[in-house]
């Protein structure tokens, strides 16, 4: 199941990520809490995908069309704490309502439960780079970080603009080439596999980085 | 296009431009880390000038009520310079009376002496001559008495007024009163000075509503001031000099006029400008505080709205010239 080095390299950082999720859930800020909340949905969802697919061998598609709101919505509420400010969480409050009702249209006229919801992935996708690149605009604007290298916030809107940016071209380019082929080439889902293990990587660096540091952080406190 | 010409051609356009995305977001997170480097330590020294700045600010403030203690402490000792040219100048008015009294009685004492002889040789003539004479100095005595009794009554009436509201009072009396009250606190403290003591005072002036504590201590101010400034002229010339003291007041302009000259040394013209700042002085250390003049100007201007000049030429005396509303 996962013997190939993608897959255990993603589900290596999914478990730690959320094994440092439980030891540090009670010391991280808000914003961070959340992240935890997001990692374990993404675990459970990952796992359950994998059960539907080997256990009842069929489609798990329909798993991602449900997880990808509740994924943005997760982490419009964390951009909405770290950004702060009051007209921002609406403009985040819509673009989470925009995915929901996004992922209804895509799931009966575009992509069915059965296809990979790739149009909803690009724009969520594309929201995420918007709000991490809002969010180094406002940590520029207020420079309270003495290090920057040490803060979790800065690592985690980092690895937010990589990922997601890598990710828009990876289903961009899924979308326009490959979408309707019978043997899709395995390269490009083992680059996105080793990617996303290193979003999980990250993470739990953003969590170790926050049990470590003081809680002196302006910005998650808006 | 089949899966195996995706391997070949689009798959590695997909690993390139993978890359490029990846190498332009790594570019703009360091480009970012630099240039909050930079803003970081723009901040931070402004966050230390500021820091800087508070801290001075909180040393001039510092400073500041130490100056307003000191002040405090400086306007007090005038006062109480003040009140001890009062007390002189008081006891100097009572003096007079009591002397009086004193001389009378004990001229009294010696013609009932005499009348108990003129009893005992049974001079008529000599009893109703010594008995005319007691009669008269004992309304002389009585007269100085009153005069003794009316300048307390008089004090006591200026303390009870002194509550710093206004109350309309006849400007003339009042600068007179203390033209005298300053001349003998003035003796008492110099012993060999003596000036003649000029008044010009207008008969039409109606009632100036004043702070009568405040207003008192501006006069007193102005005349000690006048009669140091004759007693200092005075000292070079001892035998040329006669010092003199004027007090005018005149109805000017619906306002009242009140003219305070001497003929002492005058003031330097470079001192003009400076004798109403606090704490400018020209006597020897320890004679003045410098207040007075100062204290006088806010006297007249804040608490008075009235306005104060003065006018010197230097050998030939100064006018200090008060204007007061009356209306």
């Amino acid at each position: 199941m996962f013997t190939d080095f993608p897959h255990s390299f993603y589900y290596c950082c999914l478990f730690l990520a959320a094994w440092f999720g439980i030891m540090y859930f009670r010391i991280v800020s808000r914003p961070f809490l959340f992240l935890i909340l997001l990692v374990w949905l993404v675990l459970i969802s990952e796992l359950f995908a994998k059960y539907v697919s080997y256990v009842w061998h069929q489609s798990n598609n329909f798993v991602y069309h449900i997880f990808t709101p509740f994924e943005f919505f997760i982490y419009g509420f964390i951009y909405s704490q770290l950004l702060g400010d009051k007209k921002l969480k609406i403009v985040i409050s819509i673009l989470v309502l925009f995915i929901f009702v996004f992922e209804v249209i895509n799931t009966f006229f575009l992509q069915s439960i059965h296809q990979s919801n790739t149009n909803t992935i690009i724009v969520e996708n594309i929201f995420l780079v918007t709000l991490s690149l809002m969010l180094f605009i406002r940590i520029k604007e207020v420079p309270t970080y003495q290090n920057l290298l040490t803060e979790p916030v800065f690592w985690f809107n980092s690895i937010i603009l990589i990922y997601y940016a890598f990710n828009i071209m990876i289903w961009g380019f899924h979308n326009l080439k490959v979408y309707n082929l019978a043997n899709p080439p395995n390269l490009m889902y083992d680059i996105n596999l080793v990617f996303s293990g290193m979003l999980y990587l990250i993470f739990s660096i953003v969590l170790y980085l926050e049990k470590i540091k003081p809680q002196s952080n302006l910005i998650h406190h808006g | 296009m089949d899966s195996s010409g995706l391997q070949s051609s689009g798959v590695i356009f997909f690993v390139l431009a993978g890359l490029v995305v990846i190498a332009l977001m790594l570019g703009f997170i360091v480009y970012f880390i630099v240039s909050y480097r930079h803003k970081k330590k723009d901040a931070d020294l402004l966050n230390l000038q500021k820091k800087e700045i508070e801290d001075q600010k909180k040393v001039v403030e510092k400073t500041l009520e130490q100056l307003a203690e000191a002040q405090d402490h400086l306007i007090q000792s005038e006062k109480m310079a003040s009140l001890g040219l009062l007390i002189a100048g008081i006891s100097h008015e009572i003096q007079n009376p009591l002397n009086f009294v004193k001389n009378f009685s004990e001229i009294n004492q010696e013609l009932i002496s005499e009348l108990k002889d003129a009893l005992d040789n049974n001079d008529n003539n000599e009893i109703k001559e010594i008995l005319s004479n007691l009669d008269e100095n004992m309304s002389k005595i009585v007269f100085h008495g009153n005069r003794a009794d009316s300048i307390v009554k008089g004090m006591l009436t200026h303390s009870r007024n002194s509550q710093g509201s206004k109350v309309a009072k006849d400007i003339n009396a009042l600068a007179e009163e203390y033209m005298r009250l300053s001349y003998h606190g003035f003796k008492a403290k110099e012993k060999s000075f003596s000036a003649t003591l000029e008044t010009d005072l207008a008969s039409n002036l109606p009632l100036v509503p004043v702070i009568e504590e405040e207003i008192s201590r501006v006069f007193l101010n102005l005349f000690t001031n006048a009669f140091y400034a004759t007693f200092e002229k005075k000292k070079l010339n001892p035998d040329h000099f006669e010092a003199r003291v004027l007090l005018k007041t005149s109805l000017f302009n619906n306002r009242v006029e009140i003219q305070i000259c001497d003929n002492g040394n005058g003031i330097p013209s470079k001192n003009i400008e400076k004798i109403f700042q606090p704490f400018f002085t020209t006597k020897p250390s320890g004679e003045g505080t410098g207040l007075g003049l100062s204290l006088s100007y806010n006297i007249i201007k804040a608490g008075h709205d009235g306005e104060i000049k003065v006018e010197s030429n230097p050998n030939e005396g100064s006018c200090f010239k008060i204007y007061l509303k009356y209306e």
